[in-house]
């Protein structure tokens, strides 16, 4: 199995003596999904935006599909890394002056210097795969949110990325329309995709997840499968959480 | 390595910009040189010898040129600050007019401002005082039993006389600016919530007590920046004065220019001359700003 | 007789709801009456019209031959056919698409057909004038300051401290004198700065210094607008693999005008106004002409008529401006989430 991911004793304040992110070390092979839970401000965000570095760091390694960066944050290797990996964010994140096709032929045609009939079609067919291929004409702001993150997802396999990075996809939707997007999620695990999702989604969890990575204040608090976390967990820690989201 | 290309670039930037500037100083003084008037301010200490209608200070065709731009200066401000006072007076109460139940007043002054607002100020000065004040026919005297006349010769009120010029320039100055002046009172008090108004008015509060002391104050914060730059537009738009003969701080550098040729140190005066009346006004309204607001905001 | 009777009731409704709203609308009405009866009295009595109607080509076209003169009118005519065009919302599609290029061409359309050359007789800019040159100098004007203030925003941003500086000086100095000023050195002191031999008639001269003023203003509201694109947006495109340029020009530029775009037509109409100023720097633009006819014995003294068919002429094309720059912004918004 081929690593994708590895993390090695990444270290990152913003504000001195305040760790982002402690000491975490990781790896996710390749088709593999990793589910990340934990607390609101344990650091998850900021790990996986290390990996297409929108976060720098000050200790530590990464290697991402075979490209090293280190603290020193450079620029051309992150964006060699950023043309391999897609990202999903909580907001969407569409760019409302384009129009829902241009949105994702976007970063194919500049980026990889795609014919922009070839992107066309691409980007076609990850909406019909999307179910959503009816909206391409569309502005953003003319889709619910659960459309409006699926055209992200698109958008992010456009550029055909080896690992895709999730941060809570379906946090900012309407409780009726989360399963749209966790359902074009599972597909995707299905058909091999190596992902990292920051989630709290249990469901999702259990059922697609290969590792389940928790963290607290920064610091990986255990990784174990999903049987073992949500039915057993190692830590006082982790059952806590796992108690309060049950409530909720 | 990046920090390195960084500097070299910015490095390149600046010699492109110093090298555009030497250029143009060269052309500058050949051209000077092969005029024959070269770069100095000695002239300011000679006699002006033209004279100036209205001096709020004593002046003479012999005092030095010096003086004259300082005269200018003062009619400059003169102007400004009157025009400033009457805009924000008449402003205001369109401004309110504008956002009052009464249908017909809203309707009147929405017409006011796009009248004022869609037609050039320069036309509008021309307007006031070729026709407005030199329009009047030599006998022809607007009066107001003795507190108030209005004549070819300008205005006259009990202890205080206003050449045409000035008038006029006032007139037109304060009339453009209070329609600008108008859309940023409106845009405040729009910009108090509706639930204020309601809320208030559960209260019992009468409209006027409530618009006094509730909205108006919520207003002020959205206000004071927009009254800032239309006062400082006041402030340059005061210089088309001498599109009707008053002689302020440009029209004066204009005459200097026409008599002696500095084109160059003038413009320079008249560059600083701006940016210190803009420092003068900011500073003001900052001033405001802290003296009004802020108490507003800590209650 | 049903709708005048609901008429009546929403008229009450919206001026006599109660005693002192009607007092004040009576007042304001009797007011009306009687400005109006006697301004339109006045006009139609007293006003003598020939000063307009005797010098129409001129308030139009300036000096511009009379034989040529179709060469401006087809230029104004087509401008306004295109204004039509902008404002119906043509159907077809390859129009729509192009209309914001149709809209730069009219500017070497026209510089084409007043010059002349090609086939037409050419005519130097000293004959320009009118309706035709303050139209002139407006276009050209308000498409070279966006490029200008663009690139001036950009810099403003920018992350090399020297570059901000530098911008930032010039902007911060070019709103802070008048444009009389800033006008006048166009006139006077451009020449100096210009090597020996080397000449630029008034009207470039003019464009460009309305260029230096008016990009400093469209700088800072595109600046604004760069400033209201939420980071989220950068983050989004550098998730992408997208470089810094690509970004500025994909994302920030097209959001940034997107957010200015009131104020940049504000700045465009407001420049149609100004370019009044150059009647008292020796260009015969709309203003210039009539001052010039004013100055003729045959017409002297007509002040009222003339200034009023002047400002009547400026009303309508800024209103025309205006109309256009709201269409523009409501078919902008709608593909616009934030804003
Ligand atoms: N841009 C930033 N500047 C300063 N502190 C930040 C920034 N982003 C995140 N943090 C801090 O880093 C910690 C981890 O944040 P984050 O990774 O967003 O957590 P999570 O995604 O798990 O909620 C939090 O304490 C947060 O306040
Ligand atoms: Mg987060």
């Amino acid at each position: 199995m081929e690593p994708i991911v590895i993390a090695k004793n990444i270290t990152k304040s913003y504000t001195k003596g305040l760790r982002a992110l402690d000491n975490v070390s990781l790896t996710v092979n390749q088709g593999k999904v990793l589910v990340v839970m934990g607390p609101s401000g344990s650091g998850k965000s900021t790990l996986i935006r290390t990996f297409n570095g929108l976060e720098s760091f000050d200790q530590g390694e990464l290697n991402v599909l075979g490209i090293k960066i280190n603290s020193t944050h450079d620029e051309r290797k992150i964006q060699k890394i950023r043309r391999k990996v897609g990202m999903v964010f909580q907001q969407f994140n569409l760019f409302p002056h384009l129009s829902i096709l241009e949105n994702i032929t976007l970063a194919p045609i500049n980026v990889q210097k795609r014919r922009q009939r070839e992107a066309n079609e691409y980007g076609m067919y990850l909406l019909n795969q999307m179910g959503i291929d009816s909206h391409a004409k569309k502005y953003p702001n003319q889709l619910s949110g659960g459309e409006q993150q699926r055209v992200a997802i698109a958008r992010a396999l456009a550029l055909k990325p080896k690992l895709l990075l999730f941060d809570e996809p379906t946090s900012a939707l309407d409780p009726e329309r989360i399963n749209e997007v966790l359902d074009a999620m599972r597909r995707l695990a299905q058909q091999g995709m190596t992902m990292v999702v920051v989630t709290h989604e249990i469901g999702f969890a259990k059922d697609v997840s290969d590792q389940v990575l928790f963290m607290d204040s920064g610091k990986v608090i255990e990784t174990s499968t999903p049987d073992i976390f949500f039915s057993n967990a190692k830590h006082e820690r982790s059952r806590k959480f796992l108690n309060q989201l049950d409530k909720h | 390595m990046k920090r390195n290309r960084k500097i070299f670039f910015q490095l390149g930037i600046f010699i492109i910009f110093i090298t555009l500037i030497a250029i143009l100083i060269n052309n500058l003084t050949i051209n000077l040189l092969r005029t024959g008037i070269g770069f100095n301010f000695n002239w300011l200490l000679k006699p002006a010898s033209f004279s100036l209608a209205e001096h709020p200070l004593p002046y003479s065709a012999s005092d030095s040129y010096a003086w004259a731009l300082f005269i200018g200066w003062m009619n400059s401000l003169k102007v400004i600050v009157s025009s400033l006072v009457l805009s924000s007076l008449v402003g205001t109460l369109i401004g309110f007019a504008r956002t009052s139940k009464n249908s017909l007043l809203g309707l009147i002054s929405a017409g006011y401002i796009t009248i004022i607002r869609q037609t050039p100020l320069l036309l509008q000065l021309m307007f006031w005082y070729f026709v407005g004040f030199l329009g009047l026919k030599d006998n022809i005297s607007i009066h107001i039993k003795n507190l108030f006349k209005l004549s070819n010769q300008g205005i006259e009120l009990p202890g205080l006389t206003l050449s045409s010029e000035f008038s006029a320039l006032l007139f037109g100055l304060s009339i453009f600016t209070s329609a600008y002046i108008a859309e940023v009172i409106r845009g405040g008090i729009l910009s108090v919530s509706r639930g204020q108004w309601e809320a208030f008015r559960s209260l019992g509060l009468s409209e006027r007590k409530g618009l006094f002391f509730i909205i108006i104050p919520q207003a002020l914060p959205a206000i004071i920046p927009g009254l800032t730059s239309q006062y400082l537009n006041l402030a340059k738009n005061s210089t088309l004065a001498i599109a009707v003969g008053y002689s302020d701080i440009y029209a004066i550098n204009d005459t200097i220019i026409n008599q002696t040729g500095r084109a160059i140190e003038c413009f320079l005066i008249l560059l600083i001359s701006f940016l210190l009346l803009n420092l003068v006004i900011t500073n003001f309204m900052e001033l405001i700003n802290r003296i009004i607001i802020k108490p507003i905001k800590h209650n | 007789m049903n709708l005048i009777i609901t008429f009546f009731i929403k008229l009450r409704k919206l001026f006599f709801s109660n005693v002192l709203n009607s007092i004040i609308s009576l007042i304001i009405i009797l007011i009306l009456f009687s400005i109006f009866f006697n301004i339109f009295g006045w006009l139609i009595f007293n006003a003598n019209w020939k000063v307009v109607t005797s010098n129409l080509p001129l308030y139009a076209f300036g000096s511009f031959p009379a034989n040529q003169q179709w060469r401006p009118a087809t230029w104004i005519i087509s401008l306004l056919t295109l204004s039509m065009l902008t404002l119906l919302g043509p159907e077809w599609k390859w129009l729509r698409k192009n209309l914001l290029l149709a809209w730069i061409s009219t500017v070497p359309f026209g510089l084409y057909l007043l010059y002349g050359g090609l086939g037409l007789l050419p005519i130097t800019s000293r004959h320009w004038g009118g309706l035709t040159l303050t139209i002139l100098l407006t276009l050209c004007s308000s498409l070279l300051s966006l490029p200008f203030g663009i690139v001036l925003a950009l810099c403003r941003q920018s992350s090399f401290p020297l570059v901000k500086k530098l911008s930032a000086i010039y902007i911060d100095s070019m709103r802070a004198i008048p444009l009389i000023s800033v006008l006048f050195f166009g006139q006077l002191l451009i020449p100096l700065f210009l090597p020996v031999g080397i000449e630029i008639d008034r009207v470039w001269r003019a464009v460009f210094a309305f260029t230096l003023f008016v990009s400093a203003y469209i700088a800072e509201d595109i600046r604004g607008g760069l400033q209201s694109i939420p980071s989220t947006q950068i983050e989004a495109a550098n998730s992408l693999g997208l470089n810094k340029y690509q970004i500025i020009k994909f994302i920030l530029i097209p959001q940034a005008l997107r957010i200015a775009l009131p104020a940049l037509t504000n700045q465009s109409i407001g420049l149609f106004q100004n370019t009044s100023l150059m009647a008292i720097l020796g260009l015969v633009e709309l203003l210039g002409i009539g001052r010039s006819i004013l100055a003729n014995p045959e017409f002297i003294g007509q002040y009222i008529e003339v200034y009023i068919w002047l400002a009547c002429l400026y009303w309508f094309v800024c209103t025309i401006m205006a109309v256009l720059a709201r269409h523009l912004e409501k078919r902008m918004l709608i593909n616009q989430a934030i804003v």
